[in-house]
């Protein structure tokens, strides 16, 4: 491993030898550098990460999951975390990010950078084999990277991974190792390989409709896939990942993913009645069911903390907002304990106004501003709103947490003089122009590095022109340049002091408001175990086994 | 029916000013006590009767029969049971539902919100089957009297109307001009329409083969005057009726769309998204958001329909 181990991992570990950054930190960084988890836990002092419970684990049995069951054609086209977590059981990714944010090698046996971030060797592991027989090989990831980059496909990992990627960049080496010719460095390589769409997929087999030629190399094989009805997998005996008592996992014999339509309350009761064993909250909002089961005996709640958000957001290229005293006067009438209460019960952190969580790896602590009506009412009046202003802020109603967040801010914000009308709208119709309104509230999906976000919504292209996901159009000259140095710089301490100064710009003179950080859950019947909640809400069933 | 046309037919013609004035208030006050005589004798109409009383009363005396704004939020007393501080409990962000429950009263029943700060009197509900009546009765005169082509357009044109569910043509009509308590008049009106131009053609081409429009005619009497001097004032009774239930049938419109996220936008005490909101609550424990303002639209309707009811089955009886 030393030969092989890139440059800064010794830089990482005289930091944490130093207590410049924590074990998690470098944990983390090294395993992003091609460390394995279990080495770097070793490397910072720490036991093995191994799990020892082979005694009690019970084989056999069937899970049942609440899920919607959607169409699925190609999954590099998915655009919804449930059908993933349908397909995931069958076929697999390259690598895994677990629920502290670190990325580990799955299908791969390891990954090496290059000094300058641009060429990444991914060695394969051998030995494995698709459900149908084939055997796992460069082939098939080659062509399920081809896969992602056509454009006729239309995947969402070319959005993600085409800024430093072509195909011409993805060298086949061998039979068990691919290197990838990056045209900027990037970090978080292994981390977007694990992007939902990115199923790997068999090359020999694989036209277009995963369902008709359903060959992964995952731990279940599929029985019976009916849309808006059920998608039943079972186990296959020759999985190559072993189990803890030696033997290939899964425990569970098969999973059932039964669709119980969007209402929540029907899925609560089937919950309560054990009717299902889990609820795939994937894409509907948990909230509803962790408040009605937190206190139920027959349930085991399971709370994620996420750097997903809510982000009350302002057009700086259309008035007032162009102006940064509306702006933060609007900010500061925001009273985050009562929204994050009320709004979504006290569960998640609160905001600062700044796209970085404080789950962030890069994350600089930053003081939290307080509601002040008083000096917001000042603001306006020195930017020449000295009785108020009125206007207007569109939510989707189907997002029940950003209707009451709405509201409080209304509430709230009327002292300072903000005249504040809510325009609700289908969730759908909010989409359509999500990147249109001059002041709305946009739901944010947890990311694991604080400059993946930054990149996607507060930078411009290199014409100048905001990007694509730039909702609010705010481009900083002084914060692009600052972003650029931290998307280069490794060292964890390093780019927490570029965000330190990232942050302030964008709490002083940024775009956006943001007043809480979310909790997810994952909810259970007492039967289950070994579920990881998963701040992405990505289920993984191959540990996963029932009680009798 | 037939009682009250002779009273109609010395109203035309010239008479005394002050006479007139005083003939019309007496025939007001014959005609509020007769009706009063017809509710007495209905029970069903009695009943009604209270259950809309309260809710008017309520609505109109909004803001001296609570104690809070129905905006005001208590962020340390979300989604409570009812107490002595909140009689009906509050809500999920602490507002006082009882208060919510009035002033959602009053919206529906007594005034309009035009924009926040501008309102006019009369109720969403109620301007809504008004404009109804309006357009409705227009149409089902004109085609009820005129007949022919006139009719044949008119009513193929409405029974395209009716074909739509009515949910559905809410929905499509709310999505497209965007939700406010305009539009939902405008939503309630549109869909209304129909159903009163069928019930006024109906009555009218009954009423135009009576001696007194012939008359009208020959006098040579212009057509705005036949329809609306001679025919409408001689259909009122049915179309009274109609107007109470379809007072109801617009409570209902409005907590549907509410309750669908397309009614008045929030913070706005309406009944069918206090319903909707309060709905994601019941299974934790917190059922009284959502119960509240169903028992209210229920309960408004009923009696809604309860008095039309008891008011046709004692008018028949007269006849």
């Amino acid at each position: 491993m030393s030969k092989e181990m890139h440059p800064a991992i010794q830089d990482l570990k005289s930091d944490l030898e130093k207590g410049k950054v924590s074990r998690r930190q470098f944990i983390r960084m090294a395993t992003l550098l091609g460390v394995s988890a279990a080495g770097a836990a070793q490397m910072a002092g720490l036991a093995l990460p191994a799990k020892l419970f082979a005694a009690k684990i019970r084989r056999g049995g069937t899970l049942r999951v609440a899920a919607p069951v959607h169409k699925v054609t190609h999954p590099a086209q998915f655009s919804w975390i449930s059908p993933s977590n349908q397909i995931r059981q069958i076929a697999e990714y390259l690598t895994y990010t677990d629920a502290n944010n670190i990325t580990h090698p799955y299908l791969l046996k390891n990954w090496q950078a290059s000094d300058d971030l641009k060429t990444w060797t991914l060695n394969l592991r051998r030995g494995i084999r698709f459900n149908n027989g084939d055997e796992f090989t460069t082939d098939d990831v080659v062509f399920t990277m081809n896969q992602w980059f056509d454009k006729k496909v239309g995947s969402s990992i070319k959005g993600l991974m085409g800024a430093y990627l072509n195909p011409q960049g993805i060298e086949k080496v061998s039979k068990y190792q691919i290197k990838l010719h990056l045209k900027n460095p990037e970090i978080a390589i292994p981390e977007h390989l694990f992007h939902y769409p990115a199923v790997i997929l068999n090359h020999r087999t694989f036209q277009g409709d995963f369902i008709k030629a359903p060959h992964g190399t995952g731990p279940y094989t599929l029985v019976k896939f009916l849309e808006g009805e059920r998608c039943v997998v079972k186990r296959r005996n020759d999985y190559w990942n072993k189990g803890a008592d030696g033997k290939p996992m899964p425990y569970l014999d098969s999973v059932e993913f039964v669709d119980m339509g969007t209402e929540m309350p029907p899925m609560i009761s089937a919950m309560q009645s054990g009717d299902v064993d889990l609820i795939d909250f994937g894409d509907i909002s948990g909230v509803q069911a962790y408040e009605a089961l937190k206190k139920d005996a027959r349930v085991n709640v399971y709370p994620v903390t996420t750097n997903q958000t809510r982000i009350l957001r302002m057009r700086v290229d259309m008035k007032p907002w162009s102006d940064n005293r509306v702006r933060t006067a609007l900010k500061i009438c925001q009273h985050r304990e009562k929204i994050l209460g009320l709004a979504y019960f006290g569960q998640g952190l609160l905001g600062q106004d700044v796209h970085v969580s404080p789950k962030h790896p890069e994350y600089c602590p930053i003081d939290t501003p307080k509601y002040d009506p008083e000096k917001a009412k000042a603001l306006l009046k020195k930017a020449g709103y000295p009785n108020g202003l009125d206007v207007n802020l569109a939510v989707g109603s189907g997002w029940p947490e950003i209707v009451r967040y709405a509201e409080i801010l209304k509430q709230d914000a009327a002292p300072a003089g903000f005249r504040i009308k809510i325009q609700t709208m289908p969730n759908s119709q909010y989409w359509e122009k999500w990147t249109e309104v001059d002041l709305g509230i946009t739901t944010w999906a947890h990311r694991p590095i604080g400059t993946m976000v930054l990149n996607l919504a507060y930078v411009a292209d290199d014409k100048g022109k905001p990007v694509a996901w730039n909702e609010t159009r705010w481009v900083d000259k002084e914060f692009s340049a600052l972003l650029k140095q931290a998307n280069g710089t490794l060292d964890v301490e390093k780019r927490r002091k570029i965000f330190c100064k990232l942050e302030k710009i964008q709490q002083e003179r940024g775009s956006i408001g943001n007043a809480f950080w979310i909790n997810l859950w994952t909810i259970t019947r007492k039967r289950v175990h070994d579920i990881e909640a998963n701040p992405s809400q990505y289920l993984w069933l191959d540990r996963a086994w029932v009680a009798a | 029916m037939i009682q009250r046309q002779a009273t109609n037919e010395n109203v035309p013609e010239s008479a005394g000013n002050g006479a007139a004035v005083s003939r019309f208030l007496d025939g007001g006050w014959r005609k509020t006590k007769n009706a009063a005589v017809l509710l007495w004798a209905s029970k069903t109409a009695m009943v009604g009767l209270l259950l809309v009383v309260f809710w008017v009363g309520t609505a109109l005396l909004a803001p001296y029969v609570t104690r809070y704004s129905p905006t005001e939020q208590d962020w340390k007393a979300p989604n409570q049971g009812p107490s002595i501080h909140h009689i009906l409990g509050t809500d999920e962000l602490g507002r006082d539902l009882w208060s919510r429950l009035a002033y959602g009263a009053r919206i529906v029943l007594v005034i309009l919100p035009v924009t926040e700060k501008f309102w006019i009197p009369g109720g969403t509900a109620i301007w809504g089957v008004f404009a109804s009546l309006l357009l409705g009765a227009a149409l089902g005169l004109v085609s009820g009297y005129r007949g022919g082509w006139i009719d044949e357009i008119i009513m193929r044109a409405l029974d395209a109307m009716m074909s739509i569910p009515i949910i559905l043509l809410y929905l499509i009509i709310v999505a497209a001009i965007g939700a406010s308590a305009v539009n939902v008049v405008l939503a309630i009106a549109i869909v209304g329409t129909p159903g009163v131009a069928r019930l006024v053609r109906g009555l009218t081409l009954d009423i135009r083969t009576r001696d007194y429009v012939r008359a009208a005619e020959t006098r040579g009497e212009g057509i705005l005057y036949i329809l609306f001097v001679e025919i409408l004032p001689n259909a009122k009774g049915p179309i009274i009726i109609d107007a109470m239930l379809r007072v109801g049938y617009a409570i209902f419109a409005m907590g549907t769309l509410g309750f669908l996220g397309l009614g008045l936008p929030p913070p706005s005490p309406d009944w069918g998204s206090m319903v909707a909101k309060g709905r994601e609550f019941i299974l934790s424990g917190s059922p009284w958001a959502a119960l509240w303002p169903a028992v209210a639209i229920a309960s408004l309707v009923v009696g809604l329909n309860l008095l039309a009811d008891g008011l046709r089955e004692e008018a028949m009886r007269y006849q």
